[in-house]
């Protein structure tokens, strides 16, 4: 169905694609895999019209292909599923369907609309509701709604670009399903991943991207992790993370009951409980969406719980504001860096000082002492090797990873006794992401009790001396690594099980 | 007050909110498509003065309606290009164009004519009754015998509420607004949509603007529309951003003011200054009153940015 | 190639195009040059533009220009005419300057100034019993007082009830400045005036003089006065730093500790405080009474200086500068050259319009 020949493209100096090919039968499924920067996502633009190759030739259903645009791509049968959805969240899902498109006439007819789709859902097992707002519907859903609006566009070749980043185990089960079915009824599909798990189980073929090239084709039945993996990384992966194990101390950070109601009335936080022991990391695992960043705000102080009581070596801080918790030793290091934990427009000193700006030693009687910025900036940058131009270079100059060296700097540099960490690593290239865990480990063997959330199961199992899981504003009982069942975890992450706890054997 | 006196009212209360009546719905295209409509204030003016030069020179009021709706979307698309082509902050820019507006319309009123601002006085346009419909009891005299913008006004409510909710243009229109990039996806740009639906907006304002100039008083004076452009985006939000919700908030205004030029009449305690104050006191007063459950357009504000 | 020329990776390092390249990188590498260039670059394109018009209008641009420039410069009467103009301008505009730091759209300054006026004449008025100094230092308290009240009320309105800064504080000029015709008609007004104003102010009342024998009064050291606390406010103290990180973001704000509504009232109050201080000074300074209209078009003047600034408070001097000698020189350039003083809006928009756009570019270039 489809022949991509010798695709070249370079951005300026970067040769993102350099003369790859790549097959797709129809009624295949293959498997587009690759680190970051491998060149995936290049080739898909390149494909679907968003950008122009340099060099290479398509060929769609035995025609020469070259699209210009998205709007001749999906004309000429490509449908695309992006990683981030672009969907009309104000809008009804047949009002999605609707945009743009060309069948749907100048005057709308909405009811016909609505049938062609709840018949596709029929057929494809999709389940969708024409008339629900997709702003209300759960992300799984709204990935449905997107392929919804490519079938119905008559796409015969399906890109899905990172599909499972945000479904927990069984939706990724139902995508699969859906994904066979497709597979069915002739079209071809493109699954782009770098989860090796998922392309094995779900691809009929698989192609690896490094650098920009082929490095590996072949068919998924019969291949190993181990081969895919050296094929994308050119070196077998999972450094495993020196951890000693220790025995925790007494419990520092009590939470009972804790709740949580946002202003439109909807229930975020439901009966929260658990205890936080000195030198433990407690890993949270969850999908986005289900109540993580809402205990973490909720706990560090900057949102006020609505039933509960936390309380932090026998002081109850459940009514103190987010400085307060700070002095009495609690910090936080929320998942934005854009728009939350920096400001980018401030100097690298005025943010190491963002959460104490307005305490001594850094301001007296309302007026600023710049000397003891300086000398905070000083410390810190050496203590935690930040590079930046100064301490007075503005923290958007500075890259990725320095930028959350500040944070870390911040928060770690202070010597909390309990840290509340959301996804500290999102973002950040190998390295620096090596660099937090390593100072969470220090805090953690110098006995700093840990709240460590995250989406990301792989960095929980690691990470997480005990493990829990979130789903929809509630946490099962937290039980030992050891003793967690990883498939358990999964379907709890689904809310397919209704068990308190993570464990192999029932509470 | 007798009957008549109220059916009185109620004919001026419609009169007198159509040329809000056509800013709100320049601004409620404008806004549906992403963007304030801070600037109709001075799209309004600019057709005011444009439908006002254009009669004083050539005579025909037709004419006189084209031009203010061209003047309108003159300043239309300096705000257009402005905040969606150069990302200009869409508040502060709106303000802008009202100075500009402002020192414009007074500069050409002199500036064209020698140094020295003419004597405008034109006639204004008169009703136009509709056949049998006008001879209906009262609603024949509200509705039916008002001059021809005013049809043309409740006309164009209707017809962008069936163009916003049922036609296609309309849906991409609000998902520019509500969704720039759930358009940009299925291939429309929404820079585009968003110039387009500024400068008709600042047409239909500059509509309103000519009611005002040729319509109400027959002339033009600097500043004339005194600041009828923000009561529109008043009637916007009390309207929740619906066309029949913002024809339901200029009436609103329109009766405010219609009861103020009857009260100098009534010989009533307060001060005319009090009374002039009172479609801005009572604007304020309802959309404190709506407060914060006034669900404006999900990307307005934010210029669009292709990743 | 000797190795100086390699290491600026131009086998012709003083050829024009890399000098060229070199001098760009240099301008653009520091935020405040930059913004100053981007400024003289909009007001330079909004004069060429204004001086189409003024062809159009059938004038010589340039003699209509010079007319603007000696209408200003020409003695120091004028000078000192065209310090006075601006004067208003610079104070309400570090207070705007200061919102808009904060990302708070105040564009109140009209009817606060208003206000500030009118509690200012009621104090010049009425307060006769007391020595000149105290007399005047009152006036002047009133009138910053009432202005500040009268943005406090905008910003409460904003804050309870969630409607949008802009909207309250636009329509409260309105009735600020009804108020003040409401006032002379009433039993602050001139029995008799062919015109609604106050009586004329004692000259126990009136603003002293900075140098005898010109008009010049001692506001412009307030003004001076203002621009450099601004400065030092929003640098300086903790209260400056709160505003910068709100004006970042609130999400920040929030992490930080700050409790954004109680600054934003904060910064609004004292935005009024000088809008109506600005007011009173051109009552006790200028007017010497209460007139009606006296305050038309200075909101938005302080709104475009505070662009013009881009929002630097010290920046604000040579902006609020630019304004005040501009408008005090139109009135000769319509004397002389006969081209309308109207033109001075123009100007402003067009100004603020390029800044705008230019202030939008810059932001792309900067994106995190």
């Amino acid at each position: 169905m489809l022949e991509m020949r010798g695709i070249c493209k370079s951005y300026g100096s970067v040769r993102a694609n350099r003369g790859i090919d790549l097959d797709v039968p129809a009624g295949r499924i293959v498997g587009l895999l690759g680190e970051n920067g491998s060149g995936k996502s290049t080739l898909m633009k390149v494909l679907f019209g968003i950008v122009a190759a340099d060099a290479g030739t398509i060929v769609f259903n035995g025609k020469a292909f070259a699209a210009h645009s998205p709007r001749a791509a999906i004309a000429a049968g490509l449908g695309m599923i992006h990683q981030h959805f672009t969907l009309v969240d104000a809008m009804t899902v047949t009002e999605n369907v609707m945009l743009g498109w060309d069948h749907a006439g100048y005057w709308l007819r909405p009811r016909e609309i609505a049938g062609l789709i709840e018949t596709t859902s029929r057929t494809y097992g999709l389940e969708i509701e024409p008339g629900s707002i997709v702003g209300d519907l759960p992300h799984g859903q709204r990935q449905r709604v997107e392929i919804v609006k490519a079938i119905l566009r008559g796409a015969e070749l399906l890109i899905l670009d990172e599909p499972t980043s945000n479904l927990s185990p069984p939706e990724i089960r139902g995508l699969f399903n859906v994904m066979r079915r497709l597979r069915e009824q002739g079209r071809g599909i493109i699954f782009i991943s770098h989860k090796l798990d998922e392309v094995l189980e779900i691809c009929d073929d698989i192609v690896v991207l490094r650098d920009g090239e082929v490095t590996g084709r072949r068919a998924a039945s019969g291949a190993t992790k181990s081969d895919l993996a050296r094929m994308m990384v050119g070196r077998d992966v999972t450094a495993a993370i020196d951890k000693a194990e220790r025995t925790p101390g007494g419990a520092i950070l009590n939470v009972v009951k804790l709740s949580h109601r946002d202003e439109k009335g909807m229930d975020r936080l439901h009966e929260i409980s658990f205890s936080l022991r000195a030198g433990e990391i407690l890993a949270v695992a969850g999908v986005d969406g289900n109540g993580q960043s809402d205990l973490a705000d909720v706990l560090a102080g900057l949102r006020v719980a609505t039933d509960g009581g936390v309380d932090l070596n026998g002081l109850d801080i459940t009514h103190v504001s987010a400085a307060e918790r700070l002095a009495a030793g609690l910090s936080y290091i929320p998942v934005d860096r854009a728009t939350t934990s920096l400001v980018p427009a401030m100097s690298v000193a005025d943010n190491l000082a963002l959460r104490e700006f307005d305490r001594a030693p850094f301001s007296r009687r309302g007026w600023l002492h710049r000397d003891a910025f300086q000398a905070r900036a000083a410390q810190r940058i050496g203590e935690f090797g930040i590079r930046a131009a100064g301490p007075d270079a503005p923290a958007r100059t500075l890259s990725g990873g320095n930028q959350q060296k500040i944070v870390v700097a911040r928060e770690i540099g202070r010597r909390p006794k309990v840290l509340i960490a959301f996804q500290p690593t999102w973002g950040l290239d190998p390295g620096a992401t090596r660099f937090v865990i390593d100072q969470l480990m220090a805090l953690r063997d110098a006995g700093g009790a840990i709240l460590y959330l995250s989406s990301s199961l792989d960095e929980v199992l690691v990470l997480g001396d005990r493990i829990a899981v979130m789903y929809r504003g509630r946490l099962s009982r937290p039980v030992p690594r050891a003793a967690a069942d990883t498939t358990e975890i999964g379907l709890m992450m689904a809310g397919t099980r209704t068990k308190s706890d993570v464990g192999g054997q029932s509470a | 007050m007798d009957s008549s006196c109220l059916i009185e009212i109620t004919a001026a209360t419609v009169r007198i909110g159509t040329p809000l009546l056509f800013a709100a719905l320049g601004g409620l295209i404008s806004e549906r498509a992403g963007t304030f409509a801070v600037g109709i204030e001075g799209m309004m003016l600019a057709g005011a003065f444009g439908g006002a030069i254009a009669v004083l020179t050539t005579g025909s009021p037709s004419l006189g309606i084209l031009i203010a709706a061209a003047s309108g979307a003159l300043v239309g698309a300096i705000v257009a290009i402005a905040t969606a082509r150069f990302r200009a902050d869409q508040m502060v820019t709106g303000l802008a164009v009202n100075i500009l507006a402002l020192g414009l319309t007074s500069f050409l009123l002199r500036g064209l004519f020698g140094g020295r601002a003419p004597v405008i006085r034109l006639p204004t346009l008169g009703a136009w009754p509709i056949p049998y419909l006008s001879d209906i009891p009262v609603v024949g005299t509200i509705l039916f015998r008002q001059p021809a913008l005013v049809y043309i006004a409740l006309l164009l409510t209707a017809a962008m509420t069936v163009f916003l909710a049922k036609m296609r243009t309309g849906l991409m229109l609000r998902a520019v607004g509500d969704g720039p990039e759930a358009a940009f996806a299925v291939g429309t740009d929404p820079v585009m949509v968003r110039i387009a639906a500024i400068v008709v907006g600042g047409a239909l304002a500059g509509l309103g603007g000519a009611v005002l100039s040729l319509q109400e008083v027959g002339t033009f004076t600097d500043g004339m529309t005194n600041g009828r452009g923000f009561i529109a985006l008043a009637a916007i939000i009390v309207g929740r951003w619906t066309p029949f919700g913002a024809l339901f908030g200029c009436l609103l205004f329109g009766a405010v003011a219609a009861l103020e030029l009857r009260a100098y009449g009534w010989g009533l305690p307060v001060s005319s200054y009090v009374i002039q104050m009172l479609p801005y006191i009572v604007a304020l007063a309802l959309l404190a009153g709506i407060g914060r459950s006034a669900r404006m357009p999900a990307a307005i504000g934010a210029a669009f940015t292709r990743h | 190639m000797t190795t100086a020329e390699r290491n600026t990776g131009d086998s012709k390092s003083g050829s024009p195009a890399a000098m060229l390249d070199h001098t760009v990188r240099l301008l653009t590498a520091s935020d405040g040059l930059r913004t100053f260039l981007l400024a003289c670059a909009a007001i330079g394109l909004a004069l060429a533009v204004t001086g189409l018009l003024i062809l159009v209008a059938g004038k010589n641009p340039i003699a209509a220009y010079w007319a603007l420039i000696k209408g200003v410069t020409g003695t120091t009467g004028r000078f000192a005419f065209a310090l006075n103009k601006s004067t208003p301008y610079i104070l309400a505009g570090v207070g705007v300057a200061l919102c808009f730091r904060a990302k708070v759209i105040n564009i109140g300054a009209e009817g606060q100034i208003a206000v500030g006026a009118i509690a200012a004449t009621w104090i010049a008025l009425n307060m006769l019993a007391l020595p000149p100094v105290l007399q005047v230092t009152l006036a002047l308290a009133a009138g910053a007082t009432g202005g500040a009240a009268w943005s406090a009320l905008a910003a409460i309105i904003r804050l309870k009830r969630g409607v949008h800064e802009v909207l309250c504080t636009l329509l409260l000029n309105f009735v600020g400045v009804l108020l003040v015709s409401e006032a002379l008609h009433g039993r602050m007004g001139e029995a008799g005036a062919g015109f609604p104003q106050s009586p004329l102010l004692e000259r126990s009342a009136w603003l002293p003089n900075l140098l005898p024998d010109t008009d010049l009064h001692i506001g412009i050291v307030f003004a001076i006065l203002a621009v450099i606390g601004g400065y030092i406010l929003l640098w300086r103290t903790t209260f400056g730093f709160r505003l910068r990180v709100m004006g970042a973001s609130p999400k920040a704000a929030n992490y930080a500790g700050i409790a954004a509504p109680r600054c934003m009232l904060g910064v609004m109050t004292l935005a009024g405080a000088l809008a109506g201080f600005a007011g009173s000074i051109e009552v006790l300074g200028v007017h010497y009474r209460l007139i009606e209209g006296f305050s038309a078009g200075f909101g938005f003047n302080a709104v475009a200086v505070a662009l013009i600034a881009s929002i630097n408070p010290i920046a604000v001097f040579p902006a609020g500068l630019f304004f005040g000698f501009l408008e005090a020189g139109a009135l000769a350039m319509q004397r002389e050259v006969g081209v309308p003083s109207s033109l001075v809006f123009v100007i402003q928009g067009l100004t603020m319009v390029f800044v705008l756009c230019a202030i939008g570019i810059g932001a792309r270039a900067q994106r995190v």
